[in-house]
């Protein structure tokens, strides 16, 4: 990793409190630097940054993945991450490893959470652990949970497209999530055309209704900045207080982090990057937010939400 | 300085969009420092009659012609677009044109394509080509315009070795011959660095060692997008302070001949 090229955590947060008629720079850039501010980055000369501010506490990015053994360079890769979040000044990473094919196997969801596991031993600290499981194989899925939360540290559950949300057969999966006390994090797509490879796609509005049902449940609907419609995404969101936000995803069209926040309310929203991390990073960056809003954002509200883990 | 080479003005038909006027969007890179933006108009991408867009552009920016430098959009498929070609440029003093073959319903290999090619080149106008104006899984119900092939692109380009287009909004470019080291097509082509990953697969990277940094240049989509992530690309990318000036403004300043 080239420290040179390292983004100081004031760079990070840089507000750009720009109404109609002009600029302007909220109060708390007079609070001081934050103790928790890497002290190793090297100060680098960047245009575009000199409204510069502290942010207080962790950078957590809620949505990322660790590589597939599958793949012959996942050593390099899960490396090249880490120096990324590095770079990026982002302090942990919530992993998941998915199975290349889906639906996965018990065995395939098992070996993936093995190697998160070990990815947490890797980086330790800066990896923390979600168990993936597909809920058809519930028994299998219900012990791995238990295992991974209970004897392994991980800090969630992931769910992608084996099934919708809110079919019955999830539902064991998020009462032991509301037992154990973690969130799961939903893979989650609303496009307004019929996406044939993920029949079972779930999106906002499903989750919602999921989150009516389990009122315990802390939902977090996947990128919202690469999951389609976001705008609807958003809006669907908005009379469900247990469903957060994860702003992750490759788009970065400008308003969508100002947008999450006016209609879910700023406890709602929370930082992910999943992969996308010059995108993730930017957007709240880029975002017409105080300090203390791009705080919760970037670390706040995902702390809250670990805290309430029961065991 | 920072040139972005890839702004735009107006309204876009499905989505709104905010620091959308000349006095908005200076302000915003104001607050980011970019200094000079290219921009085109938003609205023209939707507009049957495409000129309609031009002139409002034209009027928007009549007082700002030191920091924003119009490009046209001309759709090659529209009658009349010779005059509007002329007219953008002597005229409205557009240095170049965007072209948006999958909305306005022509192919980059179509004859009108090649003769509005021709005809700008001719003229000394830059052609850029977003290959996608948003992403396609969040389309509206009414239409879906897929990416611009860039099998498509690499024939353009090697057909119209004088011409010179800046390629925007796109990725994969290592994966086909466009970046990829000695491939056989003129360098007759830049690549705006919105949508590039700086980090993990290191697109952005790549394409310096295979193409030189000379054919890169800095662009936001703004303010179809926020203008950070392209800064930040910037701020993490490992190169030379001589490469990231050519890729800042360098380039682009060069090929509009500023």
């Amino acid at each position: 990793m080239n420290a040179r090229f390292d983004l100081n955590r004031r760079q990070l947060l840089q507000t750009a409190a720009i109404t109609a008629t002009g600029l302007s720079l909220s109060a708390e850039a007079k609070e001081p630097p934050s103790t928790l501010d890497h002290g190793t980055a090297a100060e680098i000369s960047v245009t575009g940054t000199s409204n510069a501010l502290p942010l207080k506490g962790k950078v957590i990015d809620c949505h990322a993945h660790l590589t597939h053994r599958s793949r012959k360079t996942w050593e390099a890769d899960d490396r090249k991450l880490i120096e990324a979040a590095d770079k990026l000044r982002i302090d942990q990473l919530c992993c998941s490893i998915l199975t290349p094919q889906r639906p996965a196997t018990a065995e395939g969801f098992r070996e993936c959470n093995r190697w998160t596991a070990d990815g947490m031993h890797r980086f330790p600290g800066r990896v923390l652990g979600y168990c993936y499981v597909n809920p058809g194989y519930q028994r299998e899925a219900l012990e791995e949970i238990r295992r991974c939360v209970e004897d392994r540290g991980f800090i969630g559950i992931k769910l992608y497209n084996e099934y919708n949300c809110t079919e019955p057969v999830v539902f064991p999966i998020v009462e032991l999530a509301i037992k154990l006390g973690v969130p799961i994090l939903q893979h989650a797509l609303h496009s307004h055309y019929f996406v044939e490879d993920q029949p079972r796609m779930s999106d906002s509005g499903h989750l919602a209704e999921l989150a009516r049902r389990y009122s315990e449940a802390m939902l977090i609907c996947a990128h919202i900045s690469g999951g389609g419609d976001w705008e609807w995404t958003i809006k669907a969101a908005r009379h469900a207080p247990n469903v957060l936000l994860d702003t992750s995803g490759s788009v970065t069209d400008e308003g969508t982090v100002e947008m999450a926040v006016a209609i879910a309310g700023i406890d709602r929203v929370v930082f992910g990057c999943d992969s996308s991390m010059t995108a993730g990073i930017g957007k709240i960056r880029g975002a017409n937010l105080s300090i203390q809003d791009k705080q919760k954002i970037l670390g706040g509200n995902m702390t809250r939400i670990l805290q309430r883990r029961k065991s | 300085m920072i040139f972005d080479v890839n702004a735009y003005l107006g309204h876009f038909a499905f989505r709104r969009l905010r620091y959308n006027t000349a006095s908005s969007l200076l302000a915003l890179m104001d607050s980011k420092h970019i200094d000079m933006a290219v921009v085109s108009s938003a609205s023209a991408i939707t507009y049957r009659n495409a000129q309609a867009g031009n002139e409002e552009l034209a009027q928007e920016i009549r007082s700002h012609s030191d920091r924003l430098i119009p490009f046209a959009v001309i759709n090659p498929f529209y009658t009349d677009w010779k005059d509007d070609l002329k007219i953008c440029q002597e005229e409205f003093g557009m240095m170049g044109l965007r072209l948006y073959p999958g909305w306005h319903n022509y192919k980059l290999s179509s004859p009108c394509c090649k003769e509005l090619v021709d005809a700008a080149t001719e003229r000394g106008m830059v052609i850029s080509i977003p290959i996608r104006v948003e992403d396609n899984r969040q389309r509206s119900w009414l239409l879906n315009v897929p990416d611009v092939p860039l099998e498509e692109i690499i024939e353009l380009v090697k057909t119209h070795p004088k011409a010179h287009f800046i390629l925007l909004n796109g990725i994969g470019y290592t994966r086909c011959p466009l970046g990829r080291k000695n491939n056989g097509l003129p360098s007759n082509y830049a690549i705006g660095l919105s949508r590039l990953s700086a980090t993990l697969a290191n697109e952005l990277g790549q394409i310096i060692t295979n193409l030189g940094a000379e054919r890169i240049m800095f662009g936001t989509g703004m303010p179809f997008n926020y203008p950070d992530p392209a800064l930040v690309k910037l701020e993490v990318l490992d190169a030379s302070k001589a490469d990231k000036e050519k890729i800042r403004s360098q380039n682009a300043i060069a090929w509009l001949s500023l």
